[in-house]
């Protein structure tokens, strides 16, 4: 399989692999890893960067969990002026493209970090209004439709012709509610899932481990996420969440999705990518299928020609 | 570094909850005193990192204790099965040539990679004095000491060499002999501070081998940091990328 036919578009943006690496997953892009294949990663995503500086949480910061792992890494980075004048340099010597994750919890801050970034030579910015590990005691912005749109209308003011992708969180009683007031205040692509809020208990301690959990373990609950979201919306979706085979994002794409994230899956297998690449072209060369995004949300039309709803045309 | 797959040749109860497991297939380039390989264990979705405890020819050995999930499994495994790790990963110990007089503090697992930097040490010319601590006699790895090198063992209940504990042993030491022209030390965090302190009063550098939680073991995820000394203040760092080895006069101890 050559790349066109695993070339994507999200939100404008062409990839030329549909093999997104997510955020938190991958520092800043800047640490090379000899035994990765960069050429197939369309993208990366990297760590959230906020306004200002963040030391992060403390220790324990990551832990085992059943078929997953709970993490409480608490955004730590460096605020985004650090992050122009040191971080961005050093992701563009790996030559892949760079989509910037940031947050705010203010529209005015996000307006601040997006105006800031506008400016540069980056391939997208991703909002993440889903981080579950900071002001625990307050609602993430992607649990609320209202503060969602408002947040992603701020972005969207600022980011120019940068892509504005707004990234998801499952811990809401209805994803496609947040999606669809994203979608209006103009984003141009969903990431979904970020983590799902969860605690692990230590007996012999008496204490308790906060953080989100990921791994194979979200995997049914980002599907699902997908899935639903996929009807609701016009916009490309990235899929992730538990992806830790070649088969699990294939299932992510039949769900709806026209990219696939990588997450905490590829810290068990650094081969994950090139798993997913592989699997990807296989099934379109084992289904007669052109290209990836004749592929997306098969499994959702299928279904909708069933009930007599007419196929939407989905933006790129 | 690499990802591939190592073949157990051994895999060794030395002492009391203490394992050895030689594998065949070491990594390009080489491990170095200091580094570490992540390993991937079945049924666990996060692998497990452990310091390189010895490298020779195709050989690569790690020392580990049993203390978990993943450690329990690792002590099952038989000759001949295969685990996939990350390495060879972190820094590793400064090693300088006009240091001719070193000592090596270990207490528990912690002498793993101390154990290697000595092994590569003792071809030089260099004096090491390696200070060994542990719960009681039953759980020195006899086995695995390189020969030639002048061993201090303290045991918290006496059943071997000194009672007490390992820093007292090197303080005592440095009184009689006089000041070592390096520390290097690995261990709990306890023993580690002490060991800071120690460089600090006899103005001794010293170099010491963290651990924390990992996820990613190549500093992408942040997920295993401790904080260190900056000019301003002080910053959450990766052990297993600026570390696990790290100069005791930069670590800011909780
Ligand atoms: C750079 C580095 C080098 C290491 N080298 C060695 C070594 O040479 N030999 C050795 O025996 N161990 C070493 N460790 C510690 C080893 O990684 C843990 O003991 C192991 O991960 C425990 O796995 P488990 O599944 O058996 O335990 P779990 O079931 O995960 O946990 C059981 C207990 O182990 C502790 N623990 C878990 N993970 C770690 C960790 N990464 N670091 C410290 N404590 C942990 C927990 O606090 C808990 O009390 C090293 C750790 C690091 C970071
Ligand atoms: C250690 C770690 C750090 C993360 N940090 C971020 C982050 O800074 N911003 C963000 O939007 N998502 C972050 N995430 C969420 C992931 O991008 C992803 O949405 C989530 O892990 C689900 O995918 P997975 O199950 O494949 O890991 C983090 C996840 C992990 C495991």
């Amino acid at each position: 399989m050559g790349l066109n036919t695993l070339g994507v578009k999200i939100g404008g943006l062409s990839l030329n692999s549909p093999v997104i690496m997510m955020s938190g997953i991958f520092s800043y892009g800047e640490v090379v890893l000899d035994y990765l294949d960069y050429k197939k990663l369309g993208a990366i995503v990297t760590k959230t960067v906020s306004l200002e500086p963040r030391k992060g949480n403390p220790q324990p910061r990551v832990w085992e969990a059943p078929s997953g792992m709970l993490n409480s890494i608490g955004l730590q980075n460096p605020g985004i002026k650090a992050f122009i004048k040191k971080g961005l340099p050093a992701v563009r010597k790996n030559g892949i493209r760079i989509i910037v994750s940031v947050t705010g919890n203010s529209a005015e801050e996000i307006s601040g970090i997006v105006n800031l970034l506008s400016a540069e030579k980056i391939d997208g910015i991703e909002l993440n209004l889903s981080c579950p590990n900071v002001n625990r005691k307050e609602l993430m912005a992607a649990q609320s439709p209202e503060m969602t749109w408002l947040l992603v209308k701020a972005a969207k003011k600022e980011c120019g012709r940068i892509p504005l992708i707004a990234k998801l969180s499952p811990n809401v009683t209805d994803i496609t509610a947040v999606a669809a007031a994203a979608e209006d205040a103009g984003a141009d692509a969903l990431s979904l899932i970020n983590t799902v809020r969860g605690i692990s208990v230590d007996v012999e301690k008496m204490r308790i481990m906060e953080g989100g959990l990921s791994g194979p373990a979200i995997k049914p609950a980002g599907l699902r996420a997908v899935y639903d979201v996929f009807r609701k919306t016009g916009v490309p979706l990235i899929g992730m969440g538990g992806i830790a085979s070649g088969r699990d994002a294939v299932e992510y794409i039949l769900a709806g999705a026209s990219a696939v994230g990588v997450g905490s899956g590829f810290f068990s297998n650094p081969f994950l990518v090139d798993e997913i690449y592989r699997a990807l072209g296989d099934f379109l060369k084992n289904n007669g299928i052109k290209k990836l995004s004749c592929a997306s949300g098969l499994l959702n039309e299928k279904e909708k020609k069933q009930a007599g709803q007419p196929r939407r045309k989905r933006k790129v | 570094m690499e990802a591939k797959n190592l073949t157990v040749c051994r895999n060794a109860r030395l002492a009391e909850h203490l394992y050895l497991m030689e594998f065949e297939g070491a990594f390009t380039p080489p491990a170095l005193p200091g580094q570490f390989i992540h390993i991937k264990i079945d049924g666990l979705f996060l692998r497990r990192p452990f310091s390189v405890a010895g490298q020779k020819n195709n050989r690569l050995a790690i020392l580990y204790k049993v203390v978990g999930k993943g450690t329990e499994i690792l002590a099952r495994k038989k000759g001949g099965e295969t685990l996939n790790a990350i390495g060879p990963l972190g820094k590793s110990f400064p090693v300088i040539k006009k240091w001719k007089n070193v000592y090596l503090a270990g207490g528990g697992t912690g002498i793993a990679p101390l154990i290697f930097l000595a092994d590569k040490l003792s071809g030089e010319d260099v004096k090491i004095t390696f200070f060994y601590g542990a719960k009681s006699r039953g759980c020195i790895g006899f086995e695995i000491l390189p020969a030639g090198i002048n061993f201090v063992f303290t045991t918290e209940d006496g059943s071997y060499g000194d009672k007490g504990l390992l820093d007292r042993a090197v303080c005592g030491f440095i009184g009689k002999n006089g000041r070592p022209d390096v520390i290097y030390g690995g261990g709990p965090a306890g023993l580690l501070k002490k060991i800071g302190r120690i460089s600090e009063d006899f103005s001794v550098p010293a170099f010491v081998s963290l651990e924390n939680r990992m996820a990613c073991g190549t500093g992408i995820c942040y997920g295993c940091v401790t904080k260190i000394k900056t000019g301003s203040g002080w910053e959450y760092m990766r052990i297993c990328k600026e570390g696990p080895v790290f100069n005791t006069k930069d670590i800011k101890w909780d």
